[in-house]
């Protein structure tokens, strides 16, 4: 018990009931099925870049351009697809998306991993980058008609109900990869060498190799993994708006930023879980998609939003120095 | 020295080329040809390509030099260098579409002072102008997209209303001339809540219809400002099964809208042609140009410009009624 009031999660797992209680207070349509399943399609995208961003957070480093990896992938993918006129399914858009995002990622790993430039510096410069050139040389042009299979998985859920109201409430499928992408970096990060030597690495990069962690390949791995998380992202996002459009996803960073130090991760590194940064990302969704229901008018919406970032942000912190010693460890 | 040479053999090539093309036959309709750049909001944007067809067909037709520039980056400052540039250049006229009218009024005022000719779009406010040419009314088009929304509801129930940003000054007219109109003559419906800032991102739009339907489960319409309501609306009300209840309508290009207009979810679209309003700009530069003043009534033989109206208080503003209304039935007509 004690321990469970020492973890950070746990404050915001309540955080978030409690707004959760107070918005259904005022509005009892919050407490519906078919709200939940749309707070979890809203959480699927930025919860797959918050995961990549996590990685790279426990590392000690910092990602600013997976928004501009993931609007690479996804509009690259798409032309690609329709280029060959591809009705296959939405696997090979993922894998694509994937693959394109990884090849991005490790961009930023050979700057930061062999030539040991600062990864703010690396990931400002190759998010400028990756969206000139998708601007330049790949188009501009917003792809209103995706291939068939991303249309057709843009329509498959896992659960689908007709409501009393008429309406449908469905569970769309990708939330299943967030799921999956989920368990894996979090099996990663604290099951294997590797993760544990990605937390090494956070917290005293000089220990973490004489302690003979191979860094180097930890970036590719960091920045790689993060790159395909971003990719996937990118893919699912244009899934689900039915359309690829080589200008969206930026300027989600600080939305995915602050929902990942939100749940833990510690800006300096060596500290964050991946049942916090869902968490973070849960209650930034919750807030940004329940506004209307409180009737907030639009000016006060970002009042609120940034209220409740500030406030639980600080909160984080204030439990952070609580336990900072061999911190974020589980 | 092989090497020079294959460098400049192909670089003189492209200097004929280039020259070639400057000096070549003119049709000018007037005592000389002049060169006329039109400055676009963003570069690169189905809008502005479609624009910039029209502005390249108009240069055709009359033998004048003209070409659209535009930023990479919707951005006010990078668009007053663009003018600077344009400035430098020595243009005989600019055709502005701008990001933020206050901030280029200091830029617009030099090229005047240097005797080049402004014309402006959907500025109805700018001040260091030739002339400004408005597509339509913008409080005539909102009235007439409720009058469409009110037809698709039946004239009574709640709707709600999106524009891009509470700052947008047309996107507000619009929905200033919608609400005017469903208060005076569709007293049985009802607005739910204030105006929703979508910032012109679909994924918003989505998101927002998306919680509009849960906090408002009797919601009959939604009425759109941003290009991309439509479309964002559409894909949320398609999403929910709600096609046959609530019906959406809004600013929109077909391109966009094309899916959602088939499955019914999004009723109409409405939009002016970005083609047309680059003719026009170009058009009215050149009579001025040539000294001549447009005025009430002007036919400039394109469809929706072929009677302009002079504002009342501001005699060098100037309307068409230039909107175009797409159904399911007529979207074929439309490939951009």
């Amino acid at each position: 018990m004690r321990a469970l009031l020492h973890r950070h999660e746990f404050y915001l797992a309540a955080l978030t009931l409690a707004l959760s209680a107070g918005i259904a207070l005022a509005n009892p349509a919050f407490c519906s099925v078919a709200n939940l399943f749309d707070l979890c399609q809203g959480s699927t995208v930025m919860g797959l870049f918050a995961l990549g961003v996590l990685i790279v957070l426990v590392s000690g480093g910092i990602d600013v351009s997976f928004a501009a990896i993931g609007a690479f992938s996804m509009y690259v993918t798409s032309k690609v697809l329709l280029g060959l006129d591809f009705q296959g399914s939405a696997a090979v858009a993922l894998v694509l998306g994937g693959a394109i995002g990884t090849l991005l990622g490790l961009f930023n790993a050979f700057f930061i991993g062999f030539l040991r430039l600062p990864t703010l510096i690396v990931t400002l410069g190759s998010a400028s980058l990756f969206r000139g050139f998708l601007l330049a040389f790949i188009g501009t042009a917003i792809v209103n008609t995706l291939p068939a299979g991303m249309v057709r998985f843009s329509k498959l859920t896992l659960w689908e109900m007709r409501l009393a109201d008429g309406t449908i409430a469905g569970l769309p499928a990708s939330f299943l990869l967030l799921v999956v992408a989920a368990l894996l970096v979090g099996c990663v990060l604290q099951g294997t060498m590797l993760g544990r030597g990605i937390y090494a690495l956070g917290g005293n990069p000089v220990a973490a190799a004489r302690a003979g962690f191979n860094l180097r390949g930890r970036q590719l791995f960091i920045y790689g993994g993060t790159g395909l998380l971003s990719g996937l992202a990118g893919v699912v996002h244009a899934c689900m708006m039915r359309n690829a459009n080589p200008f969206d996803l930026v300027g989600m960073e600080l939305n995915v930023l602050a929902a990942v130090v939100l749940g833990g991760a510690g800006i300096t590194g060596g500290r964050g879980t991946v049942l916090g940064t869902l968490l973070g990302v849960g209650l930034i969704v919750t807030i940004n998609n329940s506004l209307i229901l409180l009737d907030v008018p639009s000016y006060w919406q970002k009042v609120v939003v940034g209220a409740v970032i500030l406030v639980s942000t600080g909160i984080t912190a204030r439990t952070g120095w609580a336990r900072a010693r061999g911190a974020g460890l589980c | 020295m092989r090497r020079t040479a294959i460098l400049i053999v192909p670089m003189l090539a492209a200097a004929l080329l280039l020259s070639c093309r400057k000096s070549g036959p003119n049709v000018a309709a007037g005592p000389r040809p002049y060169t006329i750049a039109t400055i676009v909001k963003l570069d690169g944007i189905a809008w502005f390509e479609r624009m910039r067809e029209g502005v390249q067909r108009f240069g055709r037709e009359t033998g004048h030099k003209c070409f659209l520039l535009g930023p990479a980056q919707a951005d006010a400052a990078l668009q007053v260098q663009i003018i600077e540039d344009v400035i430098a250049q020595g243009v005989d006229a600019i055709c502005v579409v701008p990001f933020s009218v206050e901030a280029l009024e200091p830029v617009l005022r030099k090229a005047r002072s240097q005797g080049i000719v402004v014309v402006s779009h959907e500025a109805s406010n700018q001040v260091n102008t030739d002339a400004i040419i408005e597509p339509f009314d913008n409080l005539a088009y909102g009235a007439h997209l409720m009058d469409h929304l009110a037809h698709h509801m039946g004239a009574s129930g709640q709707y709600a209303v999106f524009v891009g940003s509470l700052t947008s000054k047309s996107h507000n007219e619009w929905i200033d001339g919608a609400i005017a109109r469903q208060k005076g003559k569709y007293p049985q419906m009802e607005l739910v809540t204030e105006r929703i800032e979508e910032y012109d991102n679909q994924n918003t739009a989505y998101e927002k219809t998306k919680e509009l339907i849960r906090a408002y489960p009797e919601l009959k319409g939604i009425q759109g400002s941003a290009s991309t309501t439509a479309a964002g609306a559409g894909l949320a009300v398609e999403e929910k099964g709600l096609q046959e209840k609530l019906a959406v309508v809004g600013s929109g290009l077909v391109s966009q809208c094309r899916q959602y207009l088939v499955s019914g979810s999004t009723k109409l679209i409405s939009f002016w042609d970005p083609a047309d309003a680059g003719y026009v700009m170009n058009k009215i530069a050149v009579m001025l140009l040539e000294g001549k003043r447009p005025s009430d009534g002007l036919d400039l033989g394109v469809p929706g410009y072929t009677q302009l109206r002079q504002d009342t208080e501001k005699p060098n503003l100037f309307y068409g009624s230039a909107w175009v209304d797409v159904t399911r039935q007529n979207m074929d007509a439309y490939n951009f």
